[in-house]
């Protein structure tokens, strides 16, 4: 099948055009100006320190997510289940950085994301020897502990880890020891972008540079072909399960150390999902998740521009988003019939 | 507590709510069967009842009718069936990817159209479907009321599960709609459509999911919030599974997930000592049981997901 050159371009011109004017009519709708969206929401990116500082301070989980979702379906296995894990993750490190006061500041900060990570791999775990052992959909569990890890932390802020000071279900705040240092006042940014952007390095060097990962790809390649030259199939969804959960635990660790420096409800902002659609944009590439989580983010923080100076609602971003994931899916669509035809 | 529990005001109460929590996730199950049996996972169900749930609210508000507001929901939801159905047939591509990705741009699109209609007033609300009592049969005690006395969509239910299963049993058509989904390539030479009846089941899949989705609000609860499926289709997804792609089971299946919920309603209002959180957890922990059950016994149809593109190896 060859690519023709020319007709990627028709199509993502298309692509680009159809969301250009369904961003346009979806503005006009919210009865305003497109011009004037357009000027808030690169205002809302670029007109301030704190504006663009947000960016990164949103984008630090959705890297993380993102990779780990990208881990996850580089071997087949379909983690829906980022949101879950993020949450799981982010209440087992809260109980770690408030109760293990023993424990120095910035050890118990280590420790709190470390438990994040086996929390939210424990909890992928689950979906994973359900999916290798018994070949039961891994999304449909995924989903459900999604779910059971929502209430779980609602439970969560309802009673053992409820600040005893108030009546708000969430957590006490964490002393300053053991959260993430903020480097670039008055941003919220803080160091946690470091351990996303070395996450990203991580996954890269370990999918691509070493036999694991190699394994790992193998077995998502082709699961029959794998098994045929010794690579264990069921290992190495579970290793990959693990491996994604954790890194979605770690996003929901480090905005509790990093950004809420509390646990409360509906912490994620629904990252684990949007993770999924950024691993599937970057096509699993782990510097691919990197930019468009990062692109992501600036969108977001651009829409919320816009909702908060002219009312447009921000969901804008997750109906362009989504519309833009189906039109690349279904980008031959826009490919010239003789294309077409060729390529079948 | 347990007194307050095992009385048969209760049960009865309890009963009527689960047929109620049930029927939607009914609907969406046998659309989901009818599109499983052709071949076609549409995962993209929970989006599939979420256009059906707005667009209904959406219609019945707009023209104050219920019957109209159900025409849109359905509509809602065999365009949402159709972006999978152009997706994984006619482009052949993944249908996990398409199927999630569909879930979260309508999940995005009705949530940004809600918002532009519910601006400024903060609350809207329809009147929901009335109820019909059946004479005779609504005075059996306990499940009398509960099957009897319930909203006309839900008697349509019954007759619809019947239908499905004497369809797929009993007529040569039906046995055809299931080929497409064990063997495509024998179905073919057979001369079967096969692109064409899996279409035509992937409109079937739209329009019982979004009857799914209208029933949620057109019947349960008389207004919409964002996401207000909340895994219900994907919970539909369960139930075909654990209902063994029968339509008796699969009912008996979707009674099971909706008698969860309508449990930990029921809990709630009696005032039982948990968090809600705990009590709301039930059904997805339920669900997961569930198919931990139906290990070993998978009945999915042989050419479930793969895309059938003629003359391919």
């Amino acid at each position: 099948m060859k690519e023709n050159r020319r007709d990627r371009l028709i199509e993502n011109a298309c692509i680009a055009a159809i969301t250009l004017v369904t961003a346009t009519v979806l503005v006009i709708l919210s009865g305003a100006s497109p011009v004037e969206a357009c000027q808030m929401f690169f205002k809302g990116i670029f007109g301030n320190l704190n504006g663009f500082g947000e960016v990164f301070v949103k984008a630090t989980p959705l890297i993380l997510t993102g990779l780990g979702c990208s881990v996850a379906f580089r071997t087949g296995f379909f983690n829906i289940g980022a949101e879950g894990q993020f949450y799981m993750g982010a209440l087992t490190s809260t109980w770690v950085a408030l109760n293990l006061t023993g424990v120095p500041g910035p050890l118990r900060m280590v420790l709190a994301i470390l438990t994040g990570f086996v929390t939210g791999g424990l909890w992928a775990l689950i979906a994973a020897m359900m999916k290798a052992r018994f070949d039961i959909s891994e999304i449909i569990v995924t989903i459900m502990l999604n779910y059971i890890g929502i209430n779980l932390l609602g439970i969560a802020v309802r009673t053992f880890l409820m600040d005893p000071a108030g009546s708000i279900p969430q957590s006490a705040k964490l002393d300053a020891s053991v959260t993430l240092v903020r480097f670039l006042k008055p941003t919220r940014i803080h160091t946690g972008i470091f351990l996303a952007v070395a996450a990203v390095v991580f996954v890269w060097f370990l999918m691509e540079k070493t036999t694991a990962g190699y394994e790992i790809r193998a077995v998502g390649f082709n699961q029959r072909g794998a098994a045929c030259n010794g690579i264990s199939v069921v290992k190495n969804i579970i290793l990959s399960a693990a491996l994604s959960g954790g890194l979605a635990g770690i996003a929901g660790a480090v905005e509790v150390l990093g950004v809420q420096k509390k646990l409360l409800e509906g912490i994620s902002g629904g990252c684990g999902y949007t993770a999924i659609l950024i691993s599937l944009l970057a096509v699993n590439r782990p510097f691919g998740v990197l930019v468009t989580a990062i692109l992501f983010a600036a969108l977001s923080v651009g829409a919320n521009s816009m909702q908060r100076q002219m009312g447009i609602p921000a969901a804008i971003v997750d109906f362009l988003i989504g519309m833009i994931v189906l039109l690349i899916l279904g980008r031959e669509l826009f490919r010239r019939k003789a294309g077409r035809r060729e390529g079948k | 507590m347990l007194e307050q529990i095992f009385t048969l005001t209760f049960m009865t109460a309890f009963l009527a709510a689960a047929v109620r929590m049930a029927v939607p996730l009914a609907y969406a199950a046998m659309g989901e069967l009818i599109a499983e049996k052709s071949g076609i996972l549409n995962i993209g169900m929970e989006g599939v009842m979420l256009a059906g749930a707005f667009f209904s609210f959406a219609g019945a508000f707009f023209t104050g009718s219920i019957f109209l507001g159900l025409v849109c929901g359905i509509l809602g939801g065999v365009a949402v069936s159709m972006v999978h159905g152009v997706l994984s047939i006619h482009l052949a591509k993944d249908q996990s990817v398409s199927g999630i990705s569909l879930n979260i741009f309508a999940l995005g699109v009705t949530s940004f159209l809600y918002k532009l209609m519910s601006s400024g007033d903060t609350y809207k609300q329809i009147d929901p479907l009335s109820r019909m009592r059946i004479p005779v049969l609504a005075d059996i005690p306990l499940v009398g009321s509960a099957l009897f006395e319930q909203d006309i969509m839900t008697y349509v239910l019954y007759f619809l599960v019947a239908g499905i299963a004497w369809f797929y049993a009993k007529t040569s058509l039906g046995l055809s709609f299931a080929a497409i989904g064990e063997n495509p390539r024998a179905a073919d030479a057979a001369g079967i459509p096969v692109h064409k009846y899996q279409y035509i089941a992937m409109v079937l899949n739209g329009i019982l999911g979004g009857v799914g989705g209208a029933y949620l609000v057109l019947v349960q609860v008389g207004n919409f919030t964002e996401n207000m499926t909340s895994g219900r289709g994907y919970i539909a997804l369960a139930a075909v599974i654990l209902g063994r792609y029968v339509p008796g089971g699969i009912l008996a299946a979707s009674f099971l997930f909706g008698a969860a919920n309508a449990l930990q309603i029921r809990l709630q209002a009696v005032g039982v000592p948990l968090p809600p959180q705990a009590l709301a957890m039930l059904p997805y922990v339920i669900t997961l049981a569930a198919l931990l059950t139906s290990i070993g016994k998978n009945q999915k149809p042989e050419a479930l997901s793969r895309p059938y593109v003629r003359g391919a190896r």
